[in-house]
């Protein structure tokens, strides 16, 4: 093993981490170079953010050193974490955000006026016109890629020298993605270095220059640069072997019996069968509008939805899933698990809607058991809270609550955020499934690969929320998504 | 054994289907607090015998049940709405109302269990008020029952004019000391009946586990579907229900309304309620902790009395065992 070397602003080596019984690091390797931009790649519960947590101070690691700019004491600003949105305070401005955490003495007086210019200066490097014109805007009001630019403009004014990024794409636009992109790389041209976490191979390839892989908590490819990986050789050293195996050619499900839907609204006219998927592409605005008014949960009155042909208006989401309106969103903790209840009540909480009961019985238990084997979902007991599942198996569980009864209509929002590709593909033979009992699908997504593959038709919202086209099978292509989206590269 | 979703089974030769373990396990592990909180009042009890043998005298076990079954029945209305992550801090302020209302109705010559009823509805009536608010107006749980705790509390006052009442109906003691089971004292049995039909309610109803669902991620609740309003207004409506009902079983035992009987209720209950292992951000908690958290109350106050502690110190040992309980809640949740 080399020496601590003065190019590496980071080395983890042999790092160890153990939760009760369960070790989920074991000899976990990671070094990173000064100004490079690397890639931590592995699947749910390979204990990507187990390292991650190590490395920021958020958990004590059980074993294995860590040395920040080759020292063990590393000043505990050199690393930062930039957290989806919530690290930052939505009532003060974006100045007041970049500067007040760094101050420690909360004695003195805050120089606001050269502090306010610090901020400047730091988000100027990032973003110009961000800089001059929302400085003094309260974050709440500036837009979620915005927020992201705020904290690494945080992070930099606090001396931050290596930047830890968790799936932080999970929420932008393609061109917003392609700009925080060409952000990393600028600073990476300046010596500080970026650690991302992603699980879209695309992106990864177009921003990261090397790669390291967990799997099982151990480093299995250590810095190896992207271009001597070829992406079959990178889910193969994931583990997921097969994942890749492209589905038999996906024919256009034909299920017997079911509902067909129907959808109106400016610009679309659309009848799905039972069994048919429809994608939604583009900025989230145009498709969460409609998405939300087709679960009820806030409705937009220029669409309307009519099921076998009977007009349905639903105000509230009660309405929709007595109706057999299915929903699950990729936002797991806002939008979808019960924390605090055990696995058994988040499975089964839909079916006790959609049927009216009253009791929650003892066939629960067997129902919840056999969803949890269909979707061979790994838990200890149908007991245990959600939150002891990895972020792709807790998808799956809010899936499983739809198998049931299988829902007339069943909405997807961003279904495989966050999920590696082994358990994407689970969700898809999934969704197919339900597909082919008869329901009809609606799913939004920002990944264009996916919605190219699984979708019978796509509809694609421009920049401003407004339906730009509707795509049928046959024309069905990224490029195609791109052009109509307006996200393209 | 069932068929895998084709697909989904990405590696068989790992899976392992969730096993669940035995109905005695499952209760022993989801009972862990509430069973330690027994041990834990056992043991005080012990403690309090060393310095005053009559501590575990059949008497002193009776007191101790007399005077905890209106924190009781007030905890558990409480838990209610703490499990919904919300708050009521009104239930005392309804507490004082509800005995002056029942006062003024029984000395004005009306007929007990009519009086009863009567008293009752104020709960009801303070109940919805907090309801109406946090459900249809949207204002925050805290705001709305402090609002309802201070002109409660006043009316509590004003009705009389401060003047406390006496209780001369010869058959009002019968709602805490009859017994409708024989052998069983009236206050035992309610306490009884209503953490019982609770517990039940919320494991067992799908409206229980409702509530417990609203408590853990409102916004996922409504988007399931889950009436989260009505839960919402039923829980605030039965917590003003159940402080009524604590009032008149105190009213029925002490015979004499004063416009400050609850005053100190209301934080004792929440504390029954942390100390029973519920969490203030709702979804978690028993109405059995809930009930063995207000005899844990009671039974250090009866101790410090035993002991000869001078009673100003009982808030100290109360907060210091609030801390205590928190404290073991807190680390046994960071090993698991």
């Amino acid at each position: 093993m080399s020496a601590s070397s003065p190019d590496f602003i980071l080395e983890a080596v042999d790092i160890e981490k153990s939760f009760g019984a369960t070790s989920v690091l074991r000899r976990a390797d990671l070094r990173i170079a000064r100004g490079e931009i690397h890639a931590l790649l592995g699947g749910n519960g390979a204990g990507k953010s187990t390292l991650i947590r190590i490395l920021c101070g958020l958990l004590r690691r059980d074993g294995g050193t860590l040395r920040v700019d080759g020292q063990e004491e590393a000043s505990p600003n050199a690393i930062a974490v930039v957290f989806q949105e919530l690290a930052l305070l939505p009532h003060m401005t974006v100045a007041e955000n970049i500067y007040l955490p760094h101050r420690h003495r909360g004695l003195e007086r805050v120089r606001a006026a050269e502090r306010r210019e610090e901020a400047r200066a730091a988000l100027a490097q990032i973003d110009e016109t961000l800089a001059r014109e929302a400085l003094d805007t309260p974050v709440a009001e500036i837009d979620l890629h915005q927020r992201q630019l705020v904290e690494i403009a945080r992070a930099l004014s606090s001396g931050a020298r290596l930047l830890l990024l968790d799936e932080p794409t999970a929420n932008l636009t393609f061109a917003e993605s392609e700009r925080l992109f060409s952000i990393l790389r600028r600073l990476a041209s300046r010596g500080i270095a970026t650690l991302i976490v992603s699980h879209r191979m695309n992106e990864i390839r177009a921003v990261a220059d090397v790669c390291t892989i967990l799997r099982d908590g151990r480093t299995v490819v250590n810095r190896q640069p992207l271009t001597e990986l070829s992406d079959a050789a990178i889910v193969e050293a994931m583990g997921q072997k097969g994942a890749m195996r492209a589905e038999t050619a996906h024919a256009a499900i034909r299920a017997t019996a079911g509902t067909t839907v129907s959808i109106e609204g400016p610009g679309l006219s659309v009848t799905l069968p039972p069994g048919s998927v429809l994608g939604l592409a583009g900025a989230p605005g145009g498709p969460s509008r409609l998405i939300d008014t087709l679960i009820g949960a806030n409705t937009d009155l220029h669409w309307r939805i009519a099921m076998d042909g009977a007009l349905r208006h639903f105000a509230v989401p009660a309405e929709a899933v007595r109706q057999g309106v299915g929903y699950v969103s990729g936002d797991r903790a806002e939008k979808g698990l019960l924390v605090t209840l055990p696995i058994l009540d988040n499975v089964v909480a839909a079916a006790r809607i959609a049927g009216r009961r009253w009791f929650a019985g003892r066939r629960e238990a067997r129902v919840t058991q056999d969803a949890l084997e269909r979707l061979a979902i790994k838990a200890g007991s149908i007991d245990d809270s959600p939150l002891t599942l990895s972020g792709g198996t807790q998808q799956k569980l809010l899936l499983a609550r739809w198998l049931e009864r299988i829902p007339r209509l069943l909405v997807l929002e961003e279904p495989t955020r966050g999920v590696d590709i082994g358990t994407k593909r689970e969700i898809y033979a999934i969704i197919r499934d339900m597909a082919a009992r008869g329901a009809v699908v609606v799913w939004w997504s920002t990944e264009f690969s996916e919605l190219t593959e699984i979708c019978d038709r796509i509809v694609a919202f421009d920049l401003r929320g407004t339906v730009s086209g509707v795509i049928e099978a046959g024309n069905i292509s990224e490029v195609a998504l791109a052009r109509a989206t307006g996200m393209a590269a | 054994m069932t068929d895998t979703i084709a697909g989904a089974h990405r590696d068989a030769d790992s899976y392992h289907a969730p096993r669940r373990a035995s109905l005695g396990v499952r209760l022993l592990r989801s009972y862990r607090t509430e069973i330690a909180i027994a041990v834990a009042i056992i043991l005080i009890e012990l403690v309090v015998s060393l310095w005053s043998p009559q501590a575990l005298s059949y008497g002193n076990i009776a007191n101790i049940a007399q005077a905890s079954a209106p924190l009781i029945l007030m905890s558990l209305g409480v838990f209610l709405v703490i499990a919904t992550s919300g708050i009521d801090l009104s239930v005392g302020s309804t507490f004082s109302l509800t005995g002056m209302i029942a006062g003024l109705a029984l000395s004005g010559g009306m007929a007990w269990p009519l009086a009863c009823f009567v008293a009752l509805g104020v709960g009801l009536v303070v109940g919805a008020i907090n309801g109406g608010l946090v459900t249809f107006v949207g204002l925050a749980p805290f705001v709305v029952t402090l609002i309802t705790f201070a002109v409660g509390g006043s009316l509590a006052f004003v009705v009389t004019d401060g003047h406390s009442i006496a209780i001369l109906d010869p058959d009002f003691w019968r709602l805490n000391g009859g017994e409708l089971v024989p052998g069983l004292a009236n206050y035992v049995l309610f306490c009884i009946v209503a953490v019982a039909a609770l517990e039940f309610a919320l494991r067992k109803l799908v409206l229980g586990r409702w509530i417990y669902a609203i408590g853990s991620n409102d916004k996922a609740a409504r988007l399931l579907g889950i009436p989260v309003w009505a839960v919402r207004f039923g829980v605030y409506a039965a917590s003003g229900l159940f402080a009524s009902f604590a009032s008149l079983i105190s009213l029925s035992y002490i015979s004499n309304s004063e416009a400050t009987s609850g005053a100190n209720m209301m934080l004792q209950a929440i504390a029954a309620c942390v100390i029973g292992g519920a969490s203030l951000f709702g979804g978690t908690g028993s109405a059995i902790g809930a009930m063995l958290g207000a005899v844990m109350i009671t039974v250090i106050q009866n101790g410090v009395n035993l002991i000869g502690i001078n009673s100003f110190w009982q808030g100290s040992v109360t907060g210091l065992v609030i801390l205590i309980a928190v404290l073991i809640d807190r680390l046994t949740k960071m090993r698991a």
